[in-house]
């Protein structure tokens, strides 16, 4: 065959592949968004129909004329940024102690690290409130901060060690040669050439911070310090179902991120890597 | 992410012991140097410790006594939780439910996520295609989980929009009822949890495919191997290390899934889709029985050490 | 270019620390007899009236009562009880807490609520004005100050195009409606029954409500009675006739009171049972959909006084509450005639002061109806005050859809609750 030609089969089947994928990935957001729009009755309509017959911002004027609803978001942001770059500060220091130091203890810490993450959150909410509560954070930023932090740093560290395994040492050698010490080395040469690996372990951090519900509730109690998840919850009444406002206030909650991860995705995704770098 | 298998290990590291002198000033550099790393990691001990293992500890503490929480007094009661756990049926049924949702859930995030990363970074496609391909399949990723077991919820109903579509395309005769027959309910669950999950593995993937040096595939090109050829004998190789370590994340956090379940089946209907966490849950703020309910937890504990023992054992061979 | 990363990280997390440190949340108010008290009431009622009408309850509290002041916590009904567990567990429970009566029994074994009959008698607080007390071992615990109760909804269009003439009154002339209804449209159907085993409340409300209707009772002396009793196993064969029948809306057995509510509004369902709470909600959403509320249908020849379910917001005083005396000013304030009456009027529930009368009683002709049928008939909720409650309607929940699904006989799903019910009442 052509060499032209399988190329351009190829780029159809591809092509193809992408579609259905897109498919499966999208549509359900899709109807999401096009709930969003629609009025509480529409969203049952039958047949479903995917362009709102009664189209409305309703939903969404509910939100930003609520300043306790727009104080979710802002709980949310502040939030979930403190934490994803306290968990790399300290997840940087911990990874770069697990790959370039041989240390007694090590395996055991490793362990440890992994299986924490495998208690059941739920089981772990009574004596983790009492905890809270005498450390005199109930209630507080820093008490939801430090909480996540603890959920996110064990992947921050495996992942960023995996990371910091694959740069060669010859890198830090250098700067000891040079008369820096082990922390000049990391901060100068480590952590800048490591920025793909910051940005993928920060995005998956923000996350986890963002969507966190159960604690976030449990650890706070006022409406000035809910997050968006809370707020998200308190729309599924007793009774009843703010449907299309639930759809608005997430399809509203993406957008940042989604914009963040556009943003930041040009440093992991075809950018400068470990890969690169040793070349 | 990126990690190739160049062979990097801790034993040349900066922070081993150089050839000795007796001289005390020397000895005291090498205490210091040793603590090095310890003062790295001291901030995460403090915390892991402070808020994780203390509240374990707890847990722990609570699995041996009986009435905790909601007694005064609370008494001792050694192992008891634990054998009541082990022979009850329903905890086995919750384990073998979670074994399938947990362990299909890992094999097509891992199936999905990686084809998706091998589409997206494939050369056929033009840069500005993909960038807009990307971000739709990153999509499930953004959203918190109580709106995911909303959406499915509805699009899943009897009158929902994927019987519409299956009904209209004649896929099916009548309404299937996905999530409250007892036949599709844990397969619903599990496809929900799949759709929700795979972009972690996706965006981790991709991170690790351009990692790989094009010189590799380069040289496979010149030794005439196709492309199937070049996927198992680079590509896989060269993903292994972080496939192998979101496989065991994945498997770990899939195992403590509970608000997906809860807000979509309950565990229901007739205890098909009762998993650990479910079970859990319904000791502890249903029955109130916190003794009982943290021997669960404990176990699962037990459990993942012993993974995570294997894994990190499994790391060190492979340095 | 490095140094401005590192300086951009320290500078982002020093603003993290110093945020985090000027903006704590709000403190428990000092224990000193002097300067205001602060009451915390935490209820998941705020979110379901219309906006700001519980705060201006509130704000007028504190103009009567100088010196107190009230802060609002409201959480998502679904967390609320762990959330109370939790809280009192630590000794942080709110003040006032609003309460499900199915909770009641749990958290008083727990020790996290206070006895009201003594505050009830330090303050001179004349009992005979509550419509109802849910009472444990002699003492009061939990107040209902509305009463949401759960008629039948019909839906009059879907009937009349079934050919049905009437309402139907008793389970004979209901199953014969119900599959007139569904043979009406290929997603209509007659009957809507929710069994969801996460919030298994759909066994009080749309199936033991069978049995109260007809005078039946699920216990005895207290205990509970499931095995030979006739009432509860005529409830479950009469519902298994209409499922194997095909008569009710698919999706029973994950679906909840909220799903149940959507398919009536959307025209779906020609009748279903449920909390009156819902009457302006369908109204608003479906503004062309006539429909009207009568009593649950009876067993056959039945002619006693018939039981109607009701769910309540309850109202209790935290143990660990420094300021009970205060709490309870504000529980006999929400109890008084006129406020009673207001707030009842927001949350259209049934009031639970016996003197007052919201408006919307007399003014709306369905909910004059409803009431009514509600003073002809007697409020029954069985589970009120049992223990673990919630877990009872789940256990039942799951051996009822294992009897629906064809796996077991009635007797067998029967005796089955019947000793996990046992389990729970001796444990």
């Amino acid at each position: 065959m052509d060499r032209k030609l399988r190329r351009l089969l190829g780029k159809i089947a591809v092509l193809i592949a992408l579609v259905v994928g897109a498919l499966f990935a999208g549509l359900p957001v899709l109807w999401m968004l096009s709930s969003s729009f629609k009025l509480n009755t529409d969203i049952f309509a039958y047949p479903p129909q995917l362009i709102p017959p009664n189209p409305t911002l309703e939903a969404y004027t509910a939100i930003f004329t609520d300043p306790v609803k727009v104080r979710f978001f802002l709980n949310s942001y502040f939030i979930s940024l403190s934490v994803t770059v306290l968990t790399l500060l300290v997840a940087v220091l911990a990874a770069y102690a697990l790959s370039r130091f041989e240390f007694p203890f090590k395996r055991v810490l490793n362990v440890v690290i992994i299986s924490v993450q495998a208690v059941p959150p739920i089981t772990l909410l009574i004596p983790y409130f009492g905890l809270i509560m005498f450390l005199g954070l109930y209630n507080t930023y820093p008490g939801l901060i430090l909480t996540y932090m603890v959920f996110t740093l064990p992947y921050a560290i495996i992942m960023m060690t995996g990371y910091f395994n694959t740069l060669p040492r010859e890198l830090d050698e250098a700067v000891k040669v040079d008369g820096g010490s082990s922390w000049t080395a990391l901060w100068r040469v480590l952590v800048p050439i490591s920025v793909p690996g910051l940005v993928s372990v920060g995005i998956y951090t923000f996350m986890i911070a963002w969507n966190e519900y159960l604690f976030a509730l449990t650890l706070t109690k006022t409406p000035e310090m809910r997050t968006v998840p809370i707020g998200i919850q308190l729309l599924m009444g007793q009774h009843s179902y703010e449907w299309n406002q639930m759809m608005s206030m997430s399809i509203l909650g993406c957008i940042p991120i989604l914009l963040l991860f556009l943003f930041f995705q040009r440093y992991f995704i075809g950018g400068m890597t470990a890969g690169a770098v040793k070349n | 992410m990126s990690t190739t298998s160049l062979p990097v290990t801790g034993a040349d590291s900066l922070g081993s012991p150089e050839p000795r002198s007796g001289k005390p000033a020397a000895r005291l550099a090498d205490a210091r140097r040793a603590l090095v790393p310890y003062g790295y990691l001291t901030p995460t001990m403090v915390l892991l410790v402070v808020l994780m293992v203390i509240p374990i500890v707890m847990v722990i503490g609570y699995s041996l006594m009986d009435n905790v929480i909601m007694k005064k007094n609370p008494q001792f009661v050694g192992f008891k939780h634990y054998i009541d756990i082990l022979t009850s049926e329903s905890f086995w049924t919750a384990v073998t439910n979670t074994l399938f949702f947990t362990g299909v859930s890992v094999i097509a995030h891992l199936l999905i996520g990686l084809a998706f990363a091998m589409m997206l970074n494939t050369g056929l496609i033009g840069t500005r295609t993909k960038a807009i391909f990307r971000t739709i399949y990153v999509l499930p990723w953004l959203f918190t989980v109580a709106i995911i077991a909303v959406l499915w919820r509805l699009l899943l109903e009897p009158n929902g929009v994927v019987n519409f579509l299956l009904t209209a395309s004649h896929l099916t005769g009548t309404e299937v009822e996905w999530l409250s027959s007892p036949e599709t309910a844990l397969f619903a669950v599990t496809f929900i949890n799949i759709w929700a999950g795979y972009p972690f593995y996706m965006t981790s993937l991709l991170a690790g495919l351009q990692g790989i040096p094009a010189d590799y595939y380069e040289a496979a090109q010149v030794d005439g191997a196709n492309a199937w050829q070049r996927f198992t004998a680079i590509t896989i190789p060269q993903l292994k290390p972080i496939i192998i370590s979101m496989a065991l994340l994945d498997f770990i956090w899939t195992t403590q899934q509970f608000a997906l379940i809860w807000m979509t089946t309950g565990g229901g209907p007739l205890g098909t889709t009762e998993m650990l966490s479910t079970f859990t849950y319904k000791l502890a703020f249903s029955k109130y029985q916190f003794g009982t309910a943290s021997a669960s937890a404990v176990i699962v504990l037990v459990i993942s050490m012993v993974l995570a023992f294997f894994y990190v054992r499994a790391q060190k061979a492979r340095d | 270019m490095r140094k401005k990363y590192l300086a951009g990280i320290a500078a982002m997390a020093a603003a993290a620390l110093a945020m985090t440190g000027c903006t704590g949340g709000g403190t428990a108010p000092s224990a000193s007899n002097e300067g205001p008290v602060t009451l915390e009431f935490a209820q998941w009622w705020e979110p379901e009236l219309p906006a700001n009408s519980l705060r201006s309850l509130m704000d007028k509290f504190e103009s009567e009562n100088p010196g107190i002041k009230v802060k609002l916590i409201s959480g998502p009904y679904a967390s609320t009880k762990e959330q109370v567990v939790a809280g009192a567990a630590a000794g942080t429970m709110s003040d006032v807490v609003g309460l499900d009566g199915a909770w009641v029994n749990d958290f008083v074994k727990q020790g996290s609520l206070a006895n009201l009959t003594d505050l009830m008698k330090s303050a001179n607080f004349d009992e005979s004005q509550l419509a109802a007390q849910v009472k444990l071992d002699g003492s009061t615990w939990m107040i209902p100050v509305a009463n949401f109760v759960y008629p039948m909804f019909v839906n009059d269009d879907l009937l009349k195009k079934a050919g049905v003439a009437a309402v139907p009154t008793n389970r004979t002339e209901f199953a014969a409606a119900a599959a007139a209804v569904t043979k009406t449209g290929k997603n209509t159907s007659g009957w809507v029954l929710p069994l969801d085993t996460a919030t298994p409340n759909g066994i009080q409300n749309d199936v033991m409500s069978w049995v109260w209707a007809s005078g039946g009772s699920m216990l005895k002396d207290g205990k509970p009675y499931l095995v030979g009793n006739t009432e509860v196993k005529d409830t479950m064969t009469f519902i298994k006739g209409m499922y194997d029948a095909g008569s009710i809306a698919k999706g029973s057995f994950t679906m909840k009171e909220q799903d149940k509510v959507n398919e009536f509004t959307n025209g779906r369902v020609g009748m279903m049972i449920d909390s009156l709470a819902h009457v302006n909600l369908i109204r608003e959403e479906n503004k062309d959909l006539k429909f009207s509320v009568a009593a649950i249908p009876s067993a056959d020849g039945y002619s006693g006084k018939r039981g109607m379910p009701y769910a309540s917001w309850g109202i209790g005083v935290a143990n660990n509450s420094k300021h009970q005396a205060e709490a309870f000013k504000l529980v006999s304030f929400l109890m008084g005639k006129d406020v009673n009456a207001t707030l009842c009027n927001s949350a259209h529930a049934f009031p639970g002061n016996t003197q007052a009368v919201p408006d919307f009683v007399n003014s709306d002709p369905i909910f004059k109806q409803a009431f009514e049928i509600y003073q002809a008939g007697t409020a029954t909720n069985e589970f009120t005050g049992l223990p673990v409650a919630e877990d009872l309607m789940r256990s039942f929940d799951e051996q009822f859809q294992k009897y629906l699904a064809g796996k077991q006989s009635a007797d067998d799903a029967l005796a089955a609750s019947q000793s996990a019910w046992e389990k729970a009442f001796s444990g």
